[in-house]
């Protein structure tokens, strides 16, 4: 081979992938619209993204996995732990992770901003993205979630703990907040009554008790929940 | 050294070698709060979050710094003439390291993009981009007086050319995240798979040629064929960012087939340096600078070559996106490609700008064995933790902080091992800003 050849190896090299690399880009552009839903990308989305960036979130969280991988990745944090559960960490990440071993910086983010995320990571929770993270596809319900399903059946309880604000505080199988103790296997100890005696009044059961006392839940929501609890064993 | 102006090139390695040591300082802080908990009060004023940006950015600043001045000492030598100002080289190293200070202060002040890799905010990106025109215009002008054009000038001035326009698209302020992120990888993977591979090259062979006395015709053409790879494989690679971020489905088989032959020349780079080593027609003067060049090329396969293909198949990176993998990759490409050499370009330039022929070693040895072992190491512990987070939160679908308590000893163990890379890489500073002529061979 002559140098001559290896400058032409050179050139065609280089622009055959750079002709693939930018049909396929043009053609992106084209498609992102669909794929990224942008007829939803409002004025309220856009903001939200600016307050992400303005408190470099993205240097402990990964968002599309990319970014620091210190954190949770935040791509499908909105169907996790919905809107309140987004509001409550940012708000008060030193009352949120009491308990963890690793912390989230207090960041004084303002409500308006805050509200700006929450519509971001809403809109970011429906991009198409082939279904990555797996431990968020829909398709393969993390433990947690099976756990629950596997209840739904037979207590409507489940469907309480997860969106009534139990799991900002409380997990399951690893998902789910760390401010209070995990519940994995809470029936064990405790039963229904007990279990919905702590509920509404925890400092009665135990001085010493750091929960707030639930009062939103109606008496029905508080039954079907503790009934849920017990069972798991 | 033959030309006055090459003298530059010592003050752009002086100032990258004491942020190398800052940067890894930072990086056994991010080791500790992977590890242990960091109160709430600390991590509420000085976080993970700023630590990181420091890292990172600071790992940039000097790798930018020893390729200028590492351009700054070859052009003079292909070219055979002075450069083109060398006011306008000082000005340029001054208001790099004015920005690159002034990026870390505003960091620790909540001052950023908020975009990782890309933190500086968009003011000081003017200055960078003013600082990268005046480079450009400086060295292009000192290549096109002399008008002795070689292969060497041509991938170095192209490789820097490309790197400075690929910044720009960093530049904006994207709406869309899933734009903003395919115009982030146009930085950060055609940088460091694209223009950062062209301007090594170039850098690689020239150092190869001078101390292995190998001739230029072969050299270069193997240069071409090098870099016509790199771009063949790199261009279109990028694509193995797309899986996952909302981009059309081919990208799966764009991004999987041409990532997947990127290790070709990187492996054909390190067939050749063995082979002009074998063949070579000058005698070892400096060992260590030999060292350093092999291990580079070896290095350069492993963390890039090997560790980057294991994770670069969407079947494996769908597990392994955005965990620990990616950052023992990271690191030890990094390292293997781009610290190794700009180190050997610190340890070839720099004796010579001191009027030294043959240095003393007897330091600068330890220095490497001890980080690329060190390195090598972390790499490895970083990669454990990895594939426990990939099983563990990927597969079995726990929670990421279950996952991480799986992880917690591996993370303590880089922690450990990165306190030996530090003494490593301290030796290596000392050494090298202290390089001393080697004592008579008995
Ligand atoms: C210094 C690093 C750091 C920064 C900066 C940071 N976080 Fe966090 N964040 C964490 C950690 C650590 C956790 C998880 C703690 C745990 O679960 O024990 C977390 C958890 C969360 C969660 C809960 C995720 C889940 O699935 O349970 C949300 C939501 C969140 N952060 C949002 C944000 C937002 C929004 C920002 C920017 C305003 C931000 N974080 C900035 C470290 C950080
Ligand atoms: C003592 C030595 C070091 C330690 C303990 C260390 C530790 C770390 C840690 C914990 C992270 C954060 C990963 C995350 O986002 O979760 C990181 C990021 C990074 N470090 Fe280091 N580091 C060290 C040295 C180096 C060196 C020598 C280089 C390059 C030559 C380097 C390059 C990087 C890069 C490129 C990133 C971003 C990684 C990514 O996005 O995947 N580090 N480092
Ligand atoms: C010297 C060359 C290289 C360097 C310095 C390097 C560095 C990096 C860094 C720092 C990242 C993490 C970026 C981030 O998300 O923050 C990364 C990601 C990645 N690299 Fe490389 N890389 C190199 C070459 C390669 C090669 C040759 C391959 C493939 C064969 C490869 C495959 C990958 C893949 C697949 C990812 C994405 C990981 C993920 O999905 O999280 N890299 N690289
Ligand atoms: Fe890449």
């Amino acid at each position: 081979m002559t140098k001559k050849i290896a400058f032409w190896i050179f050139l065609l090299g280089t622009i055959s992938s750079s002709v693939v690399f930018l049909a396929a880009t043009w053609d992106t552009q084209r498609q992102v619209a669909v794929l990224s839903n942008a007829d939803k990308l409002s004025d309220r989305v856009v903001a939200g993204k600016r307050a992400f960036q303005k408190y470099n979130c993205n240097d402990c969280h990964t968002i599309l996995g990319f970014g620091a991988y210190y954190a949770p990745d935040l791509t499908r944090v909105f169907q996790r732990i919905g809107e309140e559960g987004i509001r409550f960490r940012i708000k008060d990440p030193e009352k949120a992770f009491a308990n963890s071993w690793r912390k989230m910086p207090d960041l004084r983010v303002t409500d308006a901003e805050t509200a700006d995320m929450i519509e971001f990571f809403r809109w970011v929770t429906e991009i198409n993205n082939n279904d990555w993270p797996p431990q968020d596809s829909r398709k393969r319900l993390s433990r947690g979630e099976q756990a629950m399903v596997a209840s739904v059946g037979v207590t409507p309880g489940a469907a309480v703990f997860q969106s009534k604000g139990c799991m900002n505080c409380h997990s399951l199988h690893g998902t789910g907040g760390t401010f209070g103790p995990a519940l994995d296997t809470v029936g064990r100890r405790l039963s229904v009554e007990r279990i919905e005696h702590y509920v509404r009044d925890p400092k009665g059961v135990d001085p010493g008790a750091m929960m707030p006392p639930q009062k939103e839940l109606t008496d029905r929501e508080l039954e079907e929940v503790a009934k849920f609890l017990s069972s798991l064993k | 050294m033959e030309y006055r102006s090459q003298k530059i090139a010592y003050w752009y390695f002086a100032a990258a070698l004491p942020l190398f040591a800052l940067q890894i300082l930072l990086g056994l802080y991010l080791a500790f709060s992977y590890t242990w908990t960091v109160p709430q009060s600390i991590v509420d004023a000085f976080s993970f979050a700023t630590a990181r940006a420091m890292h990172t950015n600071l790992l940039v600043l000097w790798m930018l710094l020893g390729f200028m001045g590492g351009t700054y000492y070859i052009v003079p030598e292909e070219t055979k003439s002075e450069i083109y100002s060398e006011k306008l080289a000082w000005f340029q190293l001054i208001a790099l390291l004015a920005t690159g200070v002034a990026a870390l202060v505003g960091f620790f002040f909540g001052w950023t993009q908020g975009r990782p890799l890309l933190e500086i905010p968009s003011p000081l990106d003017f200055v960078v981009v003013v600082g990268a025109l005046i480079f450009l215009f400086n060295v292009a002008m000192t290549m096109i007086k002399a008008n002795r054009w070689t292969a060497i000038q041509g991938t170095l001035l192209g490789g820097l050319v490309f790197l400075a326009l690929l910044y720009l698209f960093g530049m904006p302020f994207y709406k869309n995240l899933v734009i903003d992120w395919y115009y982030w990888w146009w930085v950060i993977h055609l940088w460091v798979e694209g223009a950062w591979e062209l301007v090594t090259a170039a850098i690689f062979a020239f150092i190869l040629m001078k101390i292995t006395g190998v001739e230029r015709q072969v050299v270069e053409k193997w240069l071409y064929v090098e870099i016509g790879l790199f771009l063949f494989t790199g261009i279109a690679g990028t694509g193995h960012h797309y899986y996952w971020i909302g981009a059309p489905r081919y990208w799966l088989w764009i991004g999987g087939i041409f990532s997947a032959l990127e290790p070709l020349p990187i492996l054909l780079m390190l067939l050749d340096t063995m082979n002009h080593v074998k063949e070579r027609k000058a005698k070892i003067l400096n060992p260590l600078t030999w060292t350093y060049a092999v291990g580079c090329a070896i290095y350069h396969m492993i963390g890039a070559g090997v560790f980057g293909f294991l994770h670069t198949l969407p079947q494996i990176n769908y597990y392994t996106h955005g965990s620990q993998v990616t950052v023992s990759h990271g690191h030890l490409a990094f390292f293997g490609a781009y610290a190794l050499l700009n180190l050997m370009t610190f340890y070839y330039a720099m004796p010579k700008l001191k009027g030294i022929e043959v240095y003393d070693d007897s330091r600068g040895k330890y220095g490497f064995w001890v980080m690329s072992i060190a390195m090598m190491l972390m790499g490895l512990f970083f990669g454990v933790a990895g594939v426990l987070q990939s099983y563990v939160e990927r597969a079995m679908g726990m929670g990421f902080m279950t996952a991480q308590s799986y992880m917690r000893l591996w993370m303590g163990a880089v922690f450990f091992v990165g306190l030996a890379f530090l003494g490593g890489l301290l030796t290596t500073v000392t050494d090298l800003l202290t390089i001393r002529p080697a004592k008579a061979r008995v």
